[in-house]
């Protein structure tokens, strides 16, 4: 089992400036999964409950020189704490290395001891070089990275429709100033290309429209929505026409999970999962300088939906 | 949320208004919010809003919002409607409003079909924001407090500083605790805060005409009542700091029987985003909230000397 590979510029800033940072709102590790041409982060994706990220970089938007080889298929899998490898990055940035090698390796302390794995950053200049060794888990085993990747296939299933987030970062304070009020935010997105927040408990209910948003998907034409009804009816006329799908979920996730504004997306979107399963949101990144989709880079939050009678 | 059936502009006894600064009503209550779970009270008359938050009878606090604060008020019946609702849940409702953009104003309407509190803004994004807030039935009538009234056929005794220093000085008498004695002196012209529990200590505003500190003074004899710390605290412990930066001032009036009364201006700026909204004049955009304390009955002071 074996990586190796130098560090671009652009994947440092990408990952200690971006996608850390927004990792880190919603928990303190998540599994690296190396494979031939991608390197992912997932967070959380084992378990059923709480928020799930998944982040996937080509090889080439982060590296150069890259070098893996292992008998699970080529892939490898751990865990990293995501302070340190942010803190490591962060600090191989202020040396301003000419070369940035970032490798797997297991060291000992003593002789005695068990090797442990680390994925060691390597700052080479002209006159020193600087060695950090951030501690991961033991590379996982094969049956664990099996069920990385079948999570990572399953998570490739898109809602049918998703609706453009107009400006991520108003919708992360409007969110945040909602979970104030209660604790359980429903979400609606309609085929109109409309999504619904409200927040409702015995004594308030609260909640805002965003009308005629782009979508990706499934679009029905809006004209034909009756002008005097009002959000909550417009909503629930097009559920019973089977244009739209509501889920439940916890406002401190959705917030927390609304963080990825610091991955700085161009484009922002938010589904339902078929049969409810869950909501989706997915960010989309242009090539710099450009208005053309960044297919080297995705990024997408799965948020579990609270049933009914839940809180 | 259901708007059909709601007020109309002209409606008799209902409550249609579009307020601009939605973060001018949202500092304004949240400086009366000195509990977790607080109830206030609202009443709508022609001449604007006034919400009155009360603790034990012995602590209350209102908040003018007065009809020139608004872009359009329109209620016209002579009847004054009261409606309690919880104080914390209007501040967090109001507060998702101030999260959007553009020069629009909020509707606030009263009553609903189930005579709630509506509340509706339309940004300059086209998103909708909506919020129907349960309103209660008020089981009191709050206590009529007044103490600009004369007594003893002599000027009220009062004082005006600036919110800040008096805020300071106030957070400063935390650690003595307990009780808290202010003294006004018309010789020399000072004012005198003095706790006494854990430890000792006393802030002296010396009165000059050459300093700033006051914005006013007026006594005409030596006055001195003791007040409860959290009761003094709430006057200032939650006033935004923004508006501590405007320092408009504050002014504390000692009416009959050592009622103490603890007012502060706070300036409602217009949407620095809604230029050219024009308003009549500036003086109309001041909210005032009041703090009336009776004063602490456990340790009852000098009688004030005549």
């Amino acid at each position: 089992m074996k990586f190796r590979a130098v560090l671009t510029d652009y994947g440092v800033n990408l990952l200690e400036r971006r996608f850390l940072p927004a990792l880190e709102k919603i928990g303190k590790t998540c599994h690296i999964l190396l494979t031939q041409h991608h390197v992912i982060l997932l967070h959380n994706v084992l378990n059923t409950s709480g928020v799930q990220a998944i982040a996937q970089f080509t090889k080439e938007a982060i590296f150069e020189d890259y070098r893996l080889s292992s008998q699970y298929d080529d892939r490898i899998a751990f865990t990293v704490d995501l302070g340190l490898l942010s803190r490591a990055l962060k600090s191989s940035v202020s040396m301003d290395g000419d070369l940035l090698q970032i490798k797997l390796v297991k060291k000992r302390a003593k002789i005695t001891d068990r090797p442990t794995p680390y994925l060691t950053i390597e700052s080479k200049g002209f006159r020193s070089a600087v060695v950090q060794d951030v501690p991961i888990s033991q590379p996982m085993p094969r049956v664990e990275v099996e069920e990385l990747q079948a999570a990572l296939d399953m998570a490739q299933d898109l809602p049918r429709t998703l609706v453009q987030v107009p400006n991520l970062m108003q919708l992360h304070a409007l969110v945040e100033r909602l979970k104030n009020v209660g604790e359980v935010l429903e979400v609606g997105v309609t085929q109109y290309g409309d999504l619904h927040l409200q927040v409702s408990t015995t004594l308030v209910s609260i909640g805002s429209e965003f009308r005629n948003l782009r979508v990706l998907g499934v679009r029905v034409d809006g004209n034909s929505i009756d002008a005097t009804l009002n959000s909550s009816e417009r909503l629930r006329d097009a559920l019973d026409k089977s244009l739209a799908s509501v889920v439940k979920v916890d406002v401190k996730q959705f917030v927390k999970s609304l963080q990825c504004h610091h991955t700085k997306p161009d484009a922002s979107f938010c589904g339902i999962a078929p049969n409810d399963g869950c909501l989706l949101i997915m960010l989309q990144y242009f090539i710099p300088g450009t208005r053309q989709t960044d297919n080297s880079i995705s990024l997408h939050y799965r948020l579990p939906v609270l049933l009914d009678g839940a809180n | 949320m259901n708007w059909d059936g709601d007020a109309e502009p002209g409606d008799v006894g209902r409550l249609r208004c579009l307020l601009d600064n939605v973060q001018g009503l949202v500092d304004a209550l949240t400086s009366v919010r000195w509990k977790k779970q607080q109830d206030a009270l609202c009443e709508i008359s022609e001449h604007g809003m006034v919400f009155t938050v009360e603790e034990w009878s012995c602590l209350q606090a209102r908040v003018y919002f007065r009809k020139e604060l608004f872009r359009t008020y329109d209620y016209q019946a002579q009847v004054r409607p009261r409606f309690g609702v919880s104080l914390n849940l209007l501040v967090d409702c109001l507060n998702t409003f101030t999260s959007s953009t553009g020069s629009t104003a909020l509707e606030l309407r009263y009553p609903g079909f189930d005579m709630q509190l509506m509340l509706k803004l339309v940004d300059a994004n086209n998103i909708c924001h909506s919020a129907e807030i349960r309103t209660l039935i008020p089981d009191t009538i709050p206590r009529d407090f007044s103490a600009d009234g004369n007594f003893d056929g002599q000027s009220p005794t009062c004082f005006a500083v600036k919110s800040s220093s008096l805020k300071e000085a106030i957070d400063d008498l935390e650690w003595p605790g307990s009780s808290i004695q202010i003294k006004m002196c018309p010789d020399p012209p000072q004012v005198v805060f003095k706790g006494e529990g854990h430890g000792d200590l006393q802030i002296v505003f010396p009165y000059s005409v050459h300093a700033d500190l006051f914005i006013a003074f007026q006594c005409e004899r030596e006055v001195s009542y003791r007040y409860k710390y959290k009761h003094l605290r709430a006057t200032t412990a939650n006033i935004p700091s923004s508006i501590l930066k405007d320092n408009r001032g504050s002014k504390l009036t000692i009416g009959e029987g050592g009622l103490l009364k603890v007012q502060h201006l706070i300036s409602v700026r217009q949407n620095p985003m809604d230029h050219n909204h024009n308003y009549q004049t500036q003086g109309v955009r001041v909210s005032y909230i009041e703090f009336y304390v009776m004063p602490d009955e456990d340790e009852p002071d000098s009688p004030p000397s005549s």
